[in-house]
């Protein structure tokens, strides 16, 4: 066959798609039958769904702004949102964990925005160009290798990643002694980040074993947060978040084979704001 | 007497050549369904109009829920455990928009299948697939914007989180997320100004773009499935 010109071509496709219209048939009633079995299949599905969902609903909860539990499809409600409850569960609707694997990926500060930013950027520049790209014009699937290659990495890429990142996070072994240890692991911390002496693997944040952070540093940014980790001046107060960081600048990068930078002075320092901050925070520790 | 009117039958077609001769909608109603598509079509196109009823459901179910939510955050989460303990089918409303919002992103993604597998997005129809691949983008903002206004826990650490990650973006991010937040953390203006996005902003952009959508499917054709016998022969030349 001789190789065409562009225009050749789309003249070739005007002419093949003029005929096929010609002898084609009427939409109605012949698609539109089809396309109103489908919408019914697909409304019924949506009603079965939220039938199954209602159907497996706990009892309505005798304490105000409590969750209502439910069944396989999740809770009718989750507890009323207070910026002052420590338990919490940052994960987002199932279709966004592909999202949410990537920054687990790249969850060190530097590579942050690879999962963050440029990776879906180029996702979407790509998703949205696609007809720019591949520019072969021909449409049989044999005949399309690369097109054929592209559409089965993608499905598996994004299962994969959907996969990975519907695991959830939390705690995995026992909270030491240690002043602060107990909130960290109880608390919000936990569920990003994997900390051997509080016993916790979330892996949303960097991981405190490997990393040694000084107190300065973690003051800062559990107060005013940064990148992928909240600020939790409004959850905590001064005494507690003091506590909690003089808690990470001592026992973070145990991996690591050393101790966050001012473990010394810190250690001395912490455990009155975490006495002061009572609870939770005290820890064991202080009182043998 | 019966010579004084017309016969029935032509009374009944009166009010619908009136709306013709002044509208053309008449003729126009006819050209769409009874334009010609391409005999061999196939079940897998019948995704693109499944998605349609979704978004008429989520835009009715969306409604009907609006006319009881308060987007405070003193109130709203007060007005989702309403809908869903007391009035009446609330819990059939929210839980169509609730799961509605899953299926049309399933849907999407294997509609979004078909046409790849199809080359559906080559010459004519690389339009279609643009402004496709927008009304995508689109719809995952709905849900981000949606999510929060259950304000349970889940919905407000989720949002925390999704907002920080677009603070990470170069020069641009913090401003994004500042502009989403009103503020440095989530507030009643937050919750009023995601409402307002979920309910007014995306969803007139996406009407709009899916009108575009339908306006090129029509005008091009959907195409027959690239394994067609059907080939131009020496005689329709
Ligand atoms: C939503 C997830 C999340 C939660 C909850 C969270 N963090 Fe983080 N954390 C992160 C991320 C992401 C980073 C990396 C931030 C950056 O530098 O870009 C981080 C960084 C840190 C660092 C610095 C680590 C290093 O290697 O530089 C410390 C210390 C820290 N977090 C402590 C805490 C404490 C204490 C809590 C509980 C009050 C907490 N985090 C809760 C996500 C989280
Ligand atoms: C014009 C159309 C829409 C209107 C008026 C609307 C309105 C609303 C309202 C009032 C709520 C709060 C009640 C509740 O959470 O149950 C809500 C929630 C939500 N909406 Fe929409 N919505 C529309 C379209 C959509 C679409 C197209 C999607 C996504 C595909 C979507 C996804 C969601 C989600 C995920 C929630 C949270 C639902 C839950 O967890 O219960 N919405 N919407």
């Amino acid at each position: 066959m001789p190789r065409l010109t562009a225009r050749e071509r789309r003249e070739a496709y005007q002419r093949e798609y003029a005929f096929q219209k010609k002898h084609g048939k009427s939409f109605f009633p012949h698609a539109v039958f089809h396309d109103t079995i489908v919408s019914l299949i697909v409304v019924a599905l949506i009603m079965g769904m939220a039938v199954l969902w209602y159907a497996q609903f706990g009892p309505v909860p005798e304490i105000a702004d409590a969750a209502r539990e439910g069944g396989i499809l999740g809770p009718a409600y989750e507890g009323k949102a207070d910026p002052g409850v420590l338990r919490y569960d940052p994960r987002p609707e199932w279709y966004f964990f592909f999202l949410f694997e990537l920054l687990r990926i790249f969850k060190t500060p530097e590579l942050l925005i690879v999962g963050s930013v440029i990776i879906p950027t180029i996702w979407m520049v790509l998703l949205i160009g696609w007809p720019f790209i591949d520019r072969n014009p021909d449409r049989r699937l044999s005949r399309r290798p690369v097109a054929l290659a592209v559409g089965v990495m993608v499905p598996i890429v994004l299962l994969t990643l959907t996969f990975y990142g519907a695991k959830a996070p939390g705690a995995v072994g026992e909270a030491s002694t240690a002043p602060g240890a107990a909130a960290f692991a109880n608390g919000a911390c936990s569920t990003c980040h994997t900390f051997a002496d509080a016993g916790t693997a979330g892996n949303v944040g960097p991981s405190l074993t490997a990393n040694a952070v000084d107190y300065e540093t973690a003051l800062n940014l559990i107060t005013n947060g940064k990148g992928g980790m909240p600020a939790f001046s409004a959850q905590y107060n001064e005494d507690q978040i003091s506590c909690l960081a003089g808690y990470v600048a001592t026992h973070s990068g145990a991996a690591a084979g050393k101790e966050g930078p001012e473990a010394a002075t810190a250690a001395e320092t912490y455990p009155a704001s975490c006495e002061k901050a009572g609870g939770e925070f005290a820890g064991t520790a202080a009182a043998g | 007497m019966s010579t004084l009117l017309p016969p029935p039958g032509e009374i009944a077609k009166m009010p619908v050549d009136w709306v013709e001769e002044r509208s053309g909608l008449i003729t126009f109603g006819k050209f769409m369904l009874f334009r010609n598509v391409p005999k061999d079509i196939s079940w897998l196109q019948t995704l693109g109009s499944a998605l349609i009823t979704v978004f008429i459901l989520q835009v009715t179910t969306g409604i009907l829920l609006a006319m009881y939510y308060q987007p405070d955050p003193d109130t709203a989460w007060m007005t989702i455990k309403f809908i869903t303990d007391e009035a009446t089918l609330g819990w059939l409303v929210r839980g169509m928009h609730k799961w509605g919002s899953s299926v049309m992103v399933v849907l999407l993604f294997l509609h979004m299948g078909r046409t790849f597998l199809f080359g559906a997005y080559k010459y004519p129809r690389e339009m279609t697939w643009i402004t496709g691949a927008i009304i995508f983008i689109l719809v995952m903002g709905m849900s981000f914007t949606g999510y929060l206004l259950v304000f349970d826990e889940r919905a407000y650490w989720a949002t925390i989180v999704g907002v920080n990650i677009n603070g990470t973006a170069p020069i641009l991010g913090p401003a994004l997320s500042w502009i989403l937040m009103v503020g440095p953390e989530i507030s009643t203006h937050t919750l009023s100004r995601f409402y307002a996005l979920h309910m007014l902003v995306i969803p007139s952009i996406l009407g709009g773009l899916i009108a575009l959508h339908m306006l090129l499917v029509v005008r091009l054709g959907v195409t027959s499935p690239p394994w067609s016998r059907m080939q131009v022969t020496e005689s329709d030349v």
